[in-house]
């Protein structure tokens, strides 16, 4: 059998502001996982960093190490590469008084 | 020429008596198969160790813009593949292998999420869904929280053929109704009524109604029923259950979880008028949805679909 290989949308048309992350996504059984943001819409204002977390049950979460620059125009997409990151992955961005963004961030894991 | 017809009508049904007992054999010897009762033909048979087999995120419909999905659908995510790990016990893993397939809320009083497996039919007769199932709020407080969520449930989306005179879109609903506003209610509940179909975009091509709002469930009659639920947030039971339906004249035949049979005489499912690109549709979907800010999590150990045919 072909190894897992999944593509799952973690946050669809969400408008992100202040403290925003996507929801906890289990996928212990993946070896590799890459994740893309995607602004649907203009981002307005400073665009932070955006850090990926890990996590031991999936309500605690701490930095994974990886950090990526939000997209700063319409359609750009970020991306970050994980490996070697437990059982839990959610990506999360501050955001400053007056700056937001409307997100697709999607999650794709190979066994 | 009676006799030979006698004598064929006998050797037809030596051999689906032989058939079933093989069936029945084959089966009752397959550790996998034997926790579930299959009809003749198996459909899916869904083992979440070996991974998501179909099972997806219901997304709603939308033209043009994201924008004009219906807000009950925007709030669906992903499915996960779980191993049940919990920050107090590690995985728990699921009945019969480490994975499960788990269905998560957002953690806002009433929020919902649905998985969704879509297929059309080649039968319009009985088929037959199986399940082991369980279900938990997140571990967050150190508190039993029973009644946390609010229910979990199950779902069917058919629609007749493009040639049967008969067609209606039709979609069985039954929920376990766990708690309500930290009322621990357990009890089972179907749903006859849908909310009214919005247009999507400009186009006539879409339109969406979210059936899984929460108004309009009915007792199912006899339908209490104190599941297993262990005492502690980490401690998860797997429930048996199945749901038996008849494609035909599109009526619940059987409901089954654990050792209690339900009587559906009375059971009803939403019916409205076929719509213009669903035909001979074979959905089915498992929800969860939570009574508290906390997510509700329900996980799917197997699922075994078979027909009559």
């Amino acid at each position: 059998m072909l190894p897992e290989s999944h593509t799952a949308i973690v946050a669809r048309n969400e408008h992100w502001t202040g403290l925003a992350a996507s929801p906890p996504y289990e996928c212990g059984w993946a070896r590799e996982a890459v994740f893309f943001i995607r602004a649907l819409k203009v981002p307005e204002g400073k665009q932070p960093d955006v850090s990926v977390e890990i996590s031991p049950d999936g309500m605690h979460w701490v930095p994974e190490g990886t950090r990526i620059a939000m997209p700063s125009a319409q359609d750009e997409i970020a991306v970050g590469r994980i490996s070697n990151f437990g059982n839990w992955l959610r990506v999360r961005a501050d955001f400053d008084d007056g700056a937001s963004s409307t997100v697709l961030v999607t999650l794709h894991l190979k066994a | 020429m009676q006799g030979m017809e006698t004598s064929q009508v006998t050797d037809k049904a030596a051999d689906q008596n032989m058939e079933e007992a093989m069936l029945r054999a084959l089966r009752l010897s397959d550790p996998a198969l034997s926790r579930f009762d299959p009809m003749r033909r198996i459909i899916s048979f869904d083992q979440f160790s070996k991974g998501y087999a179909g099972w997806s995120q219901l997304v709603g419909n939308y033209e043009d813009s994201l924008d004009t999905m219906l807000p009950g659908y925007a709030q669906h995510t992903s499915p996960m593949l779980s191993t049940l790990s919990h920050w107090d016990a590690g995985s728990h893993g699921g009945a019969g292998s480490s994975y499960a397939l788990k269905i998560a809320t957002r953690p806002r009083i009433g929020a919902q999420n649905v998985a969704i497996k879509r297929h059309t039919f080649r039968k319009r007769g009985p088929i037959r869904f199986e399940t082991y199932f369980t279900f938990k709020p997140e571990a967050s407080e150190l508190q039993l929280s029973e009644t946390d969520v609010r229910s979990v449930g199950f779902l069917f989306d058919l629609q007749g053929g493009d040639s049967d005179q008969d067609a209606e879109r039709v979609m069985p609903h039954l929920r376990f109704l766990n708690a309500e506003n930290g009322a621990h209610l357990q009890k089972w509940q179907y749903k006859s009524q849908t909310s009214d179909f919005t247009a999507v975009g400009g186009s006539d091509k879409t339109a969406s109604h979210y059936h899984l709002e929460p108004s309009g469930w009915l007792d199912l009659p006899g339908g209490a029923q104190r599941l297993c639920y262990n005492e502690i947030p980490t401690k998860v039971n797997w429930s048996y259950l199945r749901f038996d339906f008849d494609l035909g004249d599109m009526k619940a035949l059987a409901f089954q979880c654990n050792d209690r049979e339900f009587d559906v005489s009375g059971f009803e499912s939403i019916k409205i008028p076929a719509m213009k690109n669903l035909w001979c549709m074979l959905n089915f979907a498992f929800f969860a949805e939570t009574d508290v800010a906390k997510s509700a999590f329900l996980y799917v150990d197997s699922v075994c679909i078979s027909g009559d045919f």
